[in-house]
């Protein structure tokens, strides 16, 4: 790899054995992936590691040598959620809050590091930090090093910057030295189309099963996705960008796809038309029959098979303001029409704390949902199921994602609306 | 078990001379799904908890060599390769059929360089490797990358 004069001194030991350290981590990483030299990264990071838990995040340990040495990201940074510490809005027992206090017992100290680390501020904890009220948008063509899969395919494909899909704590040292190996994704070649994905559906299919049906089919290939922009908007409205952040959550869970084009509305595939596509591409059809049968297909892992839904977890990645305005509206609608005035499932929604804030606004959905017995929470039900905390509980959610880490079962929209309604799958 | 022994020639992307007892997934290993039951306790055992993963669910992957195309899924994946090893239930090695992804490699480089010890990493061993190699075949490793599989007529 061809090394610039600082990076040989740094790499040589000349700011610190720490320094040393990161700096041959990155650089080793490179290697790995056939990168000629580092690249200067241009704008803030987005990492995954936002729990004191190791093996999820790095060890207190670690964060503590890094902080001791003096390292700080070269921009303030954004992370994923806290863990759902917040017992009141989850409805827990007593069991799972003593686990769940005994397994984040180091929350405090490991968020004052990240803090030290150069976290942006004590409420930069979400999974979608590109939402306008969270305020970590990548410009287009910013070299990045982000992780969070669901987050970098969305800068990628939605936003137009670049980032490869950087592991935890891999993500922070490369924001630490401010420097990332030029390879992949932050490379011109492999942006372009390997598959093209014809979406032949009679209506908007759910992007939740659409994400699920592409990631299967391309693994780590970059897809270009045809039949889509007669039902979305061009200029990237809100529920055109909520459509295809879900899409992109669900695809990088299935696979592990970091970039996806979408013919006519992201915008790489607006500004380069058919070129997107690379001359030895595959390609195959997704049509309606197969996600219907896709949607059937996923195993059901409660203890209990046939168990009533017990409690329904929204917002795997977190909601937007629209997104939740739309769960009120349908909620509150479907509850009218059955003379009810609670959910019949306690139910959590997450968003980021700055998407809550809004959201308590007067005048805002908030209090109509916690009136309907939902509680909004910013954060992250997926560490409710460590440990086997709810291996009992009979979930549902209408995430993919969570679907696929928990033994949380998946229901469409419409379906956990009527769930929510009635008790009743 | 494959009875005859082949020889596949990867790049060693981390060095090292191992053997061990072959885990094969012939679809993307999810490293944060397979790994998630197990980063809590240290633990002798790590069964993978992927209920998506047909080839290797339920199977103890601790001590194992990992046959796989590629690594897919959440980015938490990066840091379960550290915990593994501090926790003394990592692969002896992961192997890869295509080239190393960037996931992995990251998780797989800093469990290196900030651990004491290390997994065996080899990629590049292209389709015919993971297509020959058998669940519980005996597999051995030299630092130059070669890998030797099956076992001995």
């Amino acid at each position: 790899m061809h090394l610039t004069r600082h990076e040989k001194a740094a790499l040589a030991g000349a700011d610190g054995p720490v320094v040393q350290k990161v700096m041959r981590t990155v650089i080793r990483q490179g290697e790995a992936l056939g990168a000629e030299r580092l690249v200067d990264l241009t704008g803030p990071g987005h990492l995954v590691i936002a729990y004191a838990i190791p093996g999820i995040g790095p060890s207190l340990e670690m964060l503590e040598e890094l902080v001791a040495a003096g390292l700080r990201t070269t921009f303030p940074f954004t992370v994923d959620p806290r863990p759902p510490l917040d017992h009141e809005d989850w409805a827990l027992d007593e069991r799972q809050i003593v686990a769940l206090e005994e397994m984040y017992r180091d929350q405090p100290r490991y968020e004052e590091l990240l803090l030290q680390l150069g976290l942006r501020d004590a409420d930069a904890y979400t999974c979608r930090p590109s939402l306008a009220e969270v305020g970590n948008v990548p410009h287009r063509g910013d070299a990045l090093a982000w992780s969070e899969s669901a987050a970098v395919v969305y800068a990628n494909s939605v936003l137009g910057a670049r980032t490869n899909r950087n592991g935890a704590i891999f993500d922070l040292l490369c924001n630490l030295v401010g420097k990332a190996p030029l390879s992949g994704l932050l490379l011109d070649e492999p942006r372009r189309a390997t598959w093209r994905i014809d979406v032949r559906a009679a209506e908007p299919p759910l992007p939740q099963l659409l994400g699920i049906a592409i990631g299967r089919r391309v693994l780590s290939d970059v897809p270009l996705v045809t039949g889509l922009d007669r039902f979305l908007d061009p200029d990237l409205d809100p529920p055109t960008r909520d459509y295809l952040h879900e899409l992109g959550a669900a695809a990088a869970t299935a696979g592990a796809v970091g970039l996806f084009h979408v013919e006519g509305i992201t915008p790489e595939a607006v500004e380069a038309g058919d070129r997107i596509l690379a001359p030895d591409h595959r390609a195959s059809v997704i049509d309606d029959e197969a996600l219907e049968e896709l949607s059937t297909s996923f195993p059901v892992l409660w203890s209990r098979p046939d168990a009533r839904p017990e409690k329904c977890y929204l917002g795997c990645p977190h909601l937007s303001l629209e997104q939740v305005e739309w769960w009120a509206a349908s909620i509150g609608t479907a509850l009218r029409e059955r003379g009810r005035d609670h959910v019949a499932v306690p139910t959590t929604i997450s968003v980021a704390p700055q998407t809550l804030a809004r959201l308590r606004d007067p005048g805002s959905v908030a209090g109509d949902l916690e009136a309907a017995g939902v509680m909004l929470s910013a954060g992250c039900p997926m560490q409710l199921f460590d440990r086997d905390l709810a291996a009992g509980s009979a979930i549902v959610t209408n995430s993919t994602k969570l679907r696929a880490y928990t033994n949380a079962r998946f229901f469409t929209d419409r379906r956990i609306v009527h769930i929510l309604a009635t008790g009743e799958i | 078990m494959g009875a005859e022994r082949r020889s596949f020639k990867g790049r060693p992307v981390v060095p090292g001379s191992v053997s061990g007892v072959a885990a094969v997934s012939r679809g993307g290993f999810n490293t944060y799904a397979s790994y998630s039951a197990s980063l809590h306790e240290p633990s002798r055992r790590a069964v993978c908890a992927d209920s998506g993963n047909e080839d290797l669910y339920g199977i103890d992957l601790a001590g194992k060599v990992l046959c796989i195309p590629g690594t897919i899924g959440s980015t938490s994946g990066g840091a379960v390769w550290q915990r593994l090893v501090a926790m003394g239930n990592a692969p002896a090695a992961v192997l890869f059929s295509g080239a190393i992804d960037p996931l992995a490699a990251g998780g797989l480089i800093v469990a290196d360089e900030w651990s004491e010890r290390r997994i065996v990493v080899v990629d590049g061993l292209g389709d015919p490797f993971l297509r020959s190699v058998a669940q519980g075949d005996e597999v051995t490793i030299a630092e130059d990358g070669e890998v030797v599989t099956g076992r001995p007529a």
